[in-house]
């Protein structure tokens, strides 16, 4: 309980510092026994919480329940809410508010990719795992999501594979697979069936979100290349075999 | 030389709802991408799960009808804290004795469903399943037993992952009281569950 910079232990381990912090004490970390027990102190801590709390999912009655409240809510008042929350239960007529809900996923979909990739180029690095060849890019993928990617490198083609990420889109971790083509980094988000059925083609900023298919797989692609650069890309994507 | 890399120790935030732009979503879309959060935190306030559901359902009526009236802090404990204040107002109409036997109901709740979910099936010798078991049932114990006050901030932390500010706002508390509640609950619980070891662990 020696050392001056112990304070400094649960501020890192919280993620409370910044960036530059970060790095900086990490290199004490490397020094420091005492901070580095305390740290892995923290840690069986918090791994005894969690599993001694395990967390369970919101009940998918509760969802629905709320998700037929918030798509009229976007444009009415509360008295109006409170109406039609009233008639939706009345009459079990959810499906009066479908077509608003899919608009709304559509859009939050939209969302979740356009910032997944700005976030990736404001990252230190966009991918998570470098491609050295394809092999080290599919095996990382193996047990961080549900279906594991199609890896395929087209640098022949100028577009070369970078190396591949995991994201949220909505609640779902997805991969993603990240190629280069001249100054342009490109993200093939690959995507379940019921999300890739609401990609549709939008742009935002200057970026471009295309739905698009990988081999077999449903993906949906976030770039800022031209519609010609695009087309080409999506052309070896769709060709790519398992 | 340690054998556990403090790059392992560092794990990422659990509770975490998926990143998203909080700030451009709507307030269903907000309190819709943190359901879990709200539900969990309602659970383990309420102590059961039917409460937690109303109390959320209560919330998301209360935060939509706030219109556009949101705060400029952080949306996510800005929805939090609707919800927290749902399961107050809940409490304080119930009775307050329910407060103090919540956590173990969760407890008890969590006791059975952790036996079915979190222990792999068989392949776990049952010696080892008992020691896990019992180790659950150790943190739950003391868990329960915190001073109130240290263990919301406990569980917000370490089981929503919220940051120190995000805690502030759902509690409504300075940020410097969350860090030393922070600090004093995980050091009465360390020291809990851990009685005879001492602060340092060199063991692993
Ligand atoms: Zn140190």
């Amino acid at each position: 309980m020696d050392c001056r910079r112990s304070g400094d232990v649960p501020l890192y381990f919280d993620g409370e510092l910044d960036p530059a912090a970060t790095r900086e004490f990490e290199r004490h970390l490397d020094d420091c026994d005492e901070c580095r027990a305390t740290l892995v102190g923290l840690d069986a801590l918090r791994r005894d919480v969690r599993a001694a709390m395990p967390r369970v999912g919101a009940p998918a009655a509760l969802r629905e329940r709320l998700l037929a409240l918030a798509a009229p809510a976007r444009r009415r008042h509360w008295p109006a809410i409170a109406a039609a929350a009233a008639v939706a239960f009345a009459v079990g007529a959810v499906a009066t508010s479908v077509w608003r809900t899919r608009e709304a996923t559509r859009d939050a979909l939209a969302r979740d990719l356009f910032a997944s990739h700005w976030r990736s180029l404001a990252a230190t690095s966009p991918v998570d795992v470098v491609s050295s060849d394809r092999h080290t890019v599919k095996p990382w993928f193996a047990g961080k999501v549900a279906q594991a990617p199609l890896v395929r490198d087209f640098a022949a083609d100028g577009y070369a594979l970078v190396g591949g990420r995991v994201d949220y889109v909505g609640d779902a971790r997805v991969p993603v697979l990240v190629y280069r083509h001249g100054q342009h980094l490109i993200d093939v988000f690959v995507l379940g069936d019921a999300d890739a059925a609401a990609v549709a083609p939008t742009s935002r900023r200057g970026y471009t979100l295309d739905p698009l298919v990988l081999g077999h797989q449903p993906a949906a692609v976030v770039s800022d290349l031209d519609a010609e650069e695009l087309a080409r890309f999506a052309a070896q994507l769709a060709a790519a075999e398992p | 030389m340690p054998v556990l890399s403090w790059k392992d120790a560092a794990t990422p935030g659990h509770g975490a709802g998926p990143p998203g732009d909080d700030r451009a979503a709507g307030i269903g879309e907000l309190a819709l991408r943190h359901l879990d959060a709200a539900y969990n935190l309602g659970r383990w306030l309420l102590g059961n799960e039917q409460d937690a559901a109303d109390a959320v359902h209560d919330a998301f009526l209360r935060a939509t009808a706030s219109g556009g009236s949101r705060v400029d802090g952080n949306p996510r404990a800005w929805w939090l804290a609707i919800v927290r204040n749902c399961c107050l107002a809940r409490l304080a109409v119930h009775g307050r004795e329910r407060r103090n036997v919540a956590l173990d109901q969760v407890a008890a709740e969590h006791g059975r469903d952790a036996a079915d979910a979190v222990v792999p099936p068989l392949d776990e010798p049952i010696e080892e399943r008992l020691e896990h078991e019992q180790r659950r049932a150790l943190v739950r114990h003391h868990l329960a037993r915190l001073p109130p006050e240290f263990r919301e901030v406990l569980l917000l932390r370490e089981l929503e992952a919220l940051s120190y500010r995000e805690i502030a706002d759902v509690l409504d508390l300075p940020i410097g009281t969350v860090m030393s509640r922070l600090a004093r609950g995980r050091a009465a619980l360390q020291k809990a569950i851990n009685p005879a070891a001492n602060e340092v662990d060199d063991g692993l």
